[in-house]
């Protein structure tokens, strides 16, 4: 598909965080350059338009082959993508708090560090981050007790704690939320209802917290694994649920045996 | 002479309690939150008497505070200081995305600082104005 | 030589700690407090810092030049009005030690402003609503801890140090309905990494590492259900002890666990209670369990419930956007002031620059700052304007929420100064000063 862009350039350091919702696919369809300028964006409590912070080139078209690519340091910009369907995002920089926040589709890619929050409540399509993330990657927001439940978040560096929080699957719907991390701090995986996890180095503890089902692998080292996780034999060769197989020699755990005594919930760390 | 790979925990004491309801900026206050408390065995490692100012060290900053042994012991590996504005020099401000500082078990260091001036809370606090003016 | 008129009031409420005894008798003559009966030290302290002293502000105060002179309330009002109107990111802070009818108005004073709301909670059982919110709680109140409970056990929490009179009141020392024996009724169990005074007089110390209650609270539960673990030792405690424990927590007729800051402050904060709750919830299979949390502040549970009823949210609350937000970690109090993102805050009944970790204070101090403070405090000496209250529950009435959420009032048992407002007054005429100075 031919991809159109919209290119949004930072003009000046905003002196608060910026509520960016409106920068997504969906918002700019249909929309002339004038029209994209207004677009609503918070800056502390004074309501303003994309046009005052951002300088704004090119053009949309449909939702679905939309691209916005976002130049200079929008680090403190958050919920940039918040719920878009399809289309996509780049974003060449740090970026601020809840990036593609219950995005539906469509992808984004930052090529830097993102805030707290990124990809909360996802449903669908992919989240890229090039460098580390915060907490809370791909968690569900307060008082949600179903998260992700579906798409992918792949982040190069390493993810802070309670990520992939009350992550959701479905068999019947086939839909296998799954991250891809370079790292993890505390709590991947809590309230796990059958995400996948797959971290390519090392953990920090409690891993798999209250997790009810669902697959975490550590290729990396594990500070510590609860003591309410079980030893099963070795395996050497493990197949996610979304039909990936991954093969090398684990240790095979079950868990979390604190919720309940028996438990399709698997954690997988790496025989050195 | 010091001491290192301790935890540091911060807390309400009954004495600190006093002391703030009868005024945080009195000499009282000092002598109920400015304090450091030490497992007994712990404190014979640093050759020194109760009531010498030490410096708490962590990774989040610095405080000079009067020393004393625990009631509430042992606790080998543990020094205790009460919440307060001495305390709040060194705990940690990472709220790991909750909200709540982590003030409780920090690593710390300590040393014996003979002659160390244990500030009251005004001037402690007036540290942190200073630097903008 | 003349005899002083006494005055006695029985049945005073403590405005101290979540405790909130109602059961206080205050002796008042020539409207000074002169005697208290069944205080603890802490409760009596206040009752008499009342009293005229050097450390009481009396008239309303504005800095100029870097020192404070008295001001009337007129202007020190206008001058308050100008910096909330002025700043960008205002915060509304504290709440927690005034009655539940000033922090009615603090609310609608945020939305007014589309500032930010917080209260103490923020820094100390935020973690615990955060918990209930995702496991719920299984809650009671502590007449019936009193009545019941024969298991009490301590997580986390010294009440002979911040909540004195809990233990002969509540929980432990004293006689109850089904407790005829008072302390011999009951078996204490304290879970700690210090000896406290509390584990001093228990009946089972518990030492557990620091930042290591997840483990252990996981492992019990697991230990719970039945489950053979591979530890022989978790958290410091031997697998024998968690066996033991929770032979005891199952063998019980009416357990409760308080628990407090070292849960709440130390690693995993609000995961560390989502796992204290789930045990509870899970050792109800078996008995009858419950849990409280130690609430600090006399006041803090009720400004959790006006926040939520009115907003929806009990602390960490955004108006910026028009319609109340919450997100602990984005909206909270130390987090916005760790990347300075407020530029103006209004103190009301508490003291951050004594609570807070000092690079919160630091950017706090870059602001304009706003002390609605009866006493000379850290946060006061260093505020821009202060506008001087009545003690609420000593010269004024109001409604306070005990730790168990059980309302209770306060009373007034003598007058405030002269110039010294009750903080819902001060609130309502800053609001009415704001509108003014806006058109509205």
């Amino acid at each position: 598909m031919k991809m159109v862009e919209v290119k949004l350039k930072l003009k000046k350091k905003p002196k608060f965080p910026l509520e960016a919702d409106s920068i997504t696919p969906d918002n700019f369809a249909g929309k002339t350059l004038a029209e994209i300028k207004k677009l609503p964006l918070y800056h502390a409590r004074e309501l303003i338009t994309i046009g005052e912070f951002f300088d704004v080139t090119g053009k949309a078209e449909d939702v679905s082959n939309t691209k916005i690519i976002i130049d200079g340091d929008v680090s403190k910009v958050k919920r940039i993508g918040e719920k878009m369907t399809g289309g996509e995002i780049i974003i060449n920089s740090d970026v601020g708090m809840h990036v593609g926040n219950t995005m539906s589709g469509g992808k984004i890619l930052v090529k830097g560090n993102a805030d707290d929050w990124a990809g909360a409540m996802l449903q669908g399509g992919e989240l890229e981050i090039e460098g580390n993330a915060g907490h809370y990657v791909g968690s569900a927001y307060r008082g949600f007790w179903q998260g992700m439940k579906n798409g992918t978040i792949r982040v190069k560096g390493k993810v802070g704690n309670e990520s992939m929080l009350w992550a959701k699957s479905s068999k019947p719907a086939n839909k296998w939320p799954t991250l891809y991390c370079g790292g993890a701090s505390s709590f991947l995986g809590l309230h796990n209802h059958g995400g996948t996890m797959v971290v390519e180095g090392d953990v920090d503890r409690c891993i798999g917290a209250d997790q009810i089902r669902g697959t975490i692998i550590v290729k990396g080292n594990i500070s510590r694994i609860l003591p309410s996780f079980k030893k099963l034999d070795d395996v050497n060769e493990i197949t996610l649920p979304n039909g990936e197989i991954m093969t090398g020699k684990f240790a095979q755990y079950s868990g979390d045996h604190s919720v309940s005594k028996e438990t399709a919930g698997r954690l997988y760390v790496a025989i050195k | 002479m010091s001491l290192t790979n301790l935890i540091l925990l911060t807390g309400r004491t009954i004495n600190q309690g006093v002391a703030l309801e009868g005024g945080k900026v009195t000499k009282e206050n000092v002598r109920a939150a400015g304090i450091c408390t030490f497992d007994k065995d712990d404190f014979k490692k640093l050759d020194s008497i109760a009531g010498t100012p030490v410096k708490v060290t962590t990774d989040y900053g610095e405080v000079m505070v009067y020393s004393t042994i625990t009631e509430e012991g042992p606790h080998p590996g543990i020094i205790f200081i009460p919440m307060g504005p001495w305390s709040n020099q060194v705990v940690n401000p990472d709220t790991q995305g909750c909200g709540t500082p982590t003030y409780k078990g920090m690593k710390a260091k300590v040393e014996i600082v003979k002659d160390g001036k244990v500030l009251d809370a005004l001037e402690l606090i007036g540290k942190l104005k200073e630097v903008q003016k | 030589m003349t005899q002083k008129k006494i005055t006695t009031h029985y049945d005073v409420l403590c405005p101290f700690c979540g405790t909130l005894c109602d059961d206080l008798e205050v002796d008042i003559a020539d409207n000074e407090v002169i005697e208290m009966r069944n205080s603890c030290q802490i409760g009596t302290k206040k009752f008499f810092s009342s009293n005229p002293s050097g450390h009481r502000y009396l008239k309303p105060q504005i800095k100029e030049k870097g020192t404070f002179r008295d001001a009337t309330w007129d202007e020190a009002l206008d001058k308050a009005a100008d910096i909330l109107i002025k700043a960008k990111r205002p915060l509304l802070y504290g709440f927690s030690s005034t009655e539940c009818e000033a922090q009615g108005v603090g609310v609608e004073l945020a939305e007014y402003l589309k500032a930010i709301l917080d209260n103490t909670a923020s820094v100390c059982h935020g973690p615990s609503l955060l918990a209930i919110q995702d496991v719920g709680a299984p809650l009671s109140t502590l007449g019936e801890y009193k009545n019941r409970a024969d298991l009490v056990i301590f997580w986390g929490s010294n009440p002979v140090h911040a909540h004195p009179r809990h233990l002969s009141r509540y929980s432990d020392f004293v006689r109850g309905y089904f407790r005829k024996d008072g302390r011999n009724d009951r078996y204490i169990v304290v879970v700690d990494p210090r000896n406290t005074h509390t584990a001093q007089i228990a009946d089972l110390y518990i030492k557990i590492n620091p930042n290591e209650d997840y483990e252990l609270l996981n492992a019990i539960r697991a230990v719970l259900r039945g489950v053979e673990l591979d530890a022989k030792e978790v958290s410091g405690v031997p697998m024998e002890s968690i066996k033991r424990l929770v032979d005891i927590l199952k063998k019980c007729h009416f357990g409760v666990i308080f628990f407090g800051m070292g849960l709440t402050q130390s690693l995993s904060h609000h995961r560390n209670i989502d796992s204290a709750i789930c045990l509870v919830r899970e050792l109800n299979d078996h008995t009858k369990f419950l849990l409280t949390p130690m609430r600090g502040h006399y006041n803090v549970a009720g400004a959790n419930q006006v926040f939520t009823w009115n907003t929806g949210y009990a602390y960490s609350i955004d108006f910026s956007r028009e319609y109340a937000r919450y997100n602990p970690g984005e909206f909270s109090s130390v987090d916005l002031l760790m990347n300075d993102e407020v530029d103006a805050t209004l103190i009301v009944a508490s003291d951050p620059a004594s609570n807070f970790p000092a690079g919160a204070v630091r950017n706090m101090f870059k602001h304009p700052i706003i002390a609605i403070e009866p006493h000379h405090t850290p946060t006061s000496v260093y505020a821009d304007v202060i506008l001087p209250p009545a003690f609420a529950g000593i010269e004024c009435e109001g409604t306070a929420y005990r730790m168990d959420k059980v309302p209770l009032r306060l009373r007034k048992v003598k007058e405030a100064p002269e110039e010294c407002l009750p903080d819902k007054e001060i609130l309502e005429r800053l609001f009415e000063r704001v509108k003014e100075k806006e058109g509205k």
